[in-house]
């Protein structure tokens, strides 16, 4: 796969529903998640369902396209900001989703693709603003920690080619559900 | 009840109005401007022990730089109160969510009644209905003439104002049922304030177009002492009944009967698995539904009925 992206900003929500907080660099710990983050401490919306969503995604190329009503299914343009989206990644030029199943490099960390990210309703409700279907299919991706450590803003984020033995959609001997 | 964001707020100004009643000012530390909100409208505080408690705001809505709530620390309450004025000083971080507004002001001439803490809600109805150039009357119940709530109502409602104390020089007390039967059945009336008062006024509004009769309730946070408890659900369109059992979610049962329904979450928040019902009462435990589609729609990954329920399946 001959693509690299940038991580354009880093992300964390230290309990569910509370406001998305901005870090210059983060700590990611294998099989947890991102220090300081829900996730991390068990305490997310979506905690209490074993699932792929240590760290999450999402493409700077699909905010560019909300905030230009495109395609126009929207009735307006929706400005969603790098806090507002509740990813903790947002990076441009990654194909998120061809990468489930997949391995991939941030700095020197390596994340794996487990599923798409779904939108959903929580995230409008709690927004106040009508992103569920203008999301669809470019809601970002959840990720498994493989390997650990420091990532930050800017880092170069980059392919592995190489398939991930972790749960994921795209292989589905294994069911990312019953890690 | 539905999703609404949490921020962490610096507490900016507290001042101490008397009779255990602290005036408390939050404003975002990095967010010039904060969500914008409708006079009636609520807050809920995080407390460091997990509590939540709701406060209505009672600054200028215009202001959107900060929020100002008005606590009294209640020796006989739940807690929360003395956690409040505990925990909060100036400097200290509070957890407050976006405002939410179940007692919006309609249009249209207003009575507003309150007893003690419950004035703070109206305080804010009381400046709009100024700003409006509306025809108001509000009636406040206090232990004293001097009570901070009627000082502020004072200072907002001016000579529309007329305080009833139960105690102390000058003291008379409101009688309800007799200012409900003056009303002409146009006007609207408001009312936040303790079990007993509410229930004064809904007793004398009994008669009265509901729709013009409206109260605050702060409900105790659901779910703290929520038992589930079994019960039976009917597909309407083939009248087959299958058991819920206490352990098991009705998204869980019907999956297993082969009623494949969208699901995410499973836990009440996203709002895929909505589905209809016709008949039975239903224990709505998510935070998406709006209120108005609870008559006739639950979300069975987290809501279960009393005995029965019938689904529109």
């Amino acid at each position: 796969m001959g693509w690299r992206g940038t991580l354009l900003s880093i992300h964390i929500a230290p309990a569910a529903s509370y406001e998305m907080e901005e870090l210059e660099e983060a700590e990611l710990v294998a099989g947890k998640g991102i220090v300081g983050d829900r996730y991390f401490y068990g305490t997310g919306t979506y905690s209490p369902k074993p699932d792929a969503r240590e760290v999450t995604l999402i493409e700077e190329e699909a905010l560019d396209a909300l905030a230009a009503d495109d395609p126009p299914m929207q009735g307006a343009p929706i400005a969603l900001g790098h806090d507002e989206h509740r990813r903790n990644l947002t990076v441009r030029g990654v194909p998120l989703n061809h990468l489930v199943g997949w391995r991939f490099r941030i700095g020197d960390c390596v994340l794996a693709g487990g599923r798409l990210n779904f939108p959903c309703k929580y995230l409008e409700e709690i927004l106040g603003k009508p992103v569920y279907l203008p999301l669809y299919n470019r809601s970002g991706l959840n990720c498994w920690i493989e390997t650990g450590g420091i990532i930050r803003k800017g880092d170069v984020i980059e392919p592995l080619d190489e398939r991930t033995e972790k749960p994921n959609r795209a292989f589905p001997s294994r069911d990312v559900r019953t890690s | 009840m539905t999703a609404r964001i949490v921020m962490k707020l610096d507490v900016v100004e507290r001042t101490e109005l008397g009779d255990d009643v602290a005036r408390l000012v939050f404003r975002h530390p990095r967010r010039p401007t904060l969500a914008a909100w409708t006079p009636g409208a609520h807050v809920d505080l995080r407390l460091p022990d997990g509590k939540v408690r709701q406060y209505s705001l009672i600054g200028d809505p215009d202001d959107l730089a900060t929020y100002t709530i008005a606590v009294k620390r209640e020796a006989s309450g739940r807690g929360g109160s003395r956690l409040v004025h505990e925990a909060l000083c100036v400097g200290a971080v509070a957890h407050v969510s976006a405002p939410r507004n179940n007692f919006p002001l309609a249009p249209g001439r207003a009575v507003l009644i309150a007893g003690g803490v419950g004035a703070t809600p109206l305080i804010s109805m009381a400046r709009e209905l100024v700003r409006r150039g509306e025809d108001f009357a509000f009636h406040l119940c206090v232990r004293t003439a001097d009570s901070p709530f009627a000082i502020m109502a004072e200072a907002v409602a001016g000579e529309r104002l007329s305080v009833h104390a139960s105690s102390g020089e000058g003291a008379r007390r409101l009688d309800v049922a007799a200012l409900v039967a003056g009303l002409a059945p146009d006007v609207h009336l408001y009312c936040c304030g303790p079990d007993r008062l509410t229930a004064a006024v809904a007793e004398a509004a009994e008669g009265r177009d509901e729709d013009t009769v409206h109260f605050e309730v702060f409900a105790a946070t659901a779910d703290e002492n929520y038992k589930p408890e079994p019960f039976d659900l009917t597909i309407a369109s083939t009248g087959r009944t299958y058991r819920v059992p206490a352990e098991r979610s009705a998204l869980d049962v019907l999956r297993e009967e082969g009623f494949a329904l969208p699901s995410s979450c499973e836990l009440g928040v996203c709002g895929s698995c909505e589905c209809g019902y016709t008949q039975g009462t239903v224990i709505h435990r998510d935070v998406v539904l709006e209120p108005s589609a609870r008559q006739h729609r639950m979300m069975p990954c987290v809501s279960r009925a009393r005995v029965a329920v019938t689904l529109d399946l």
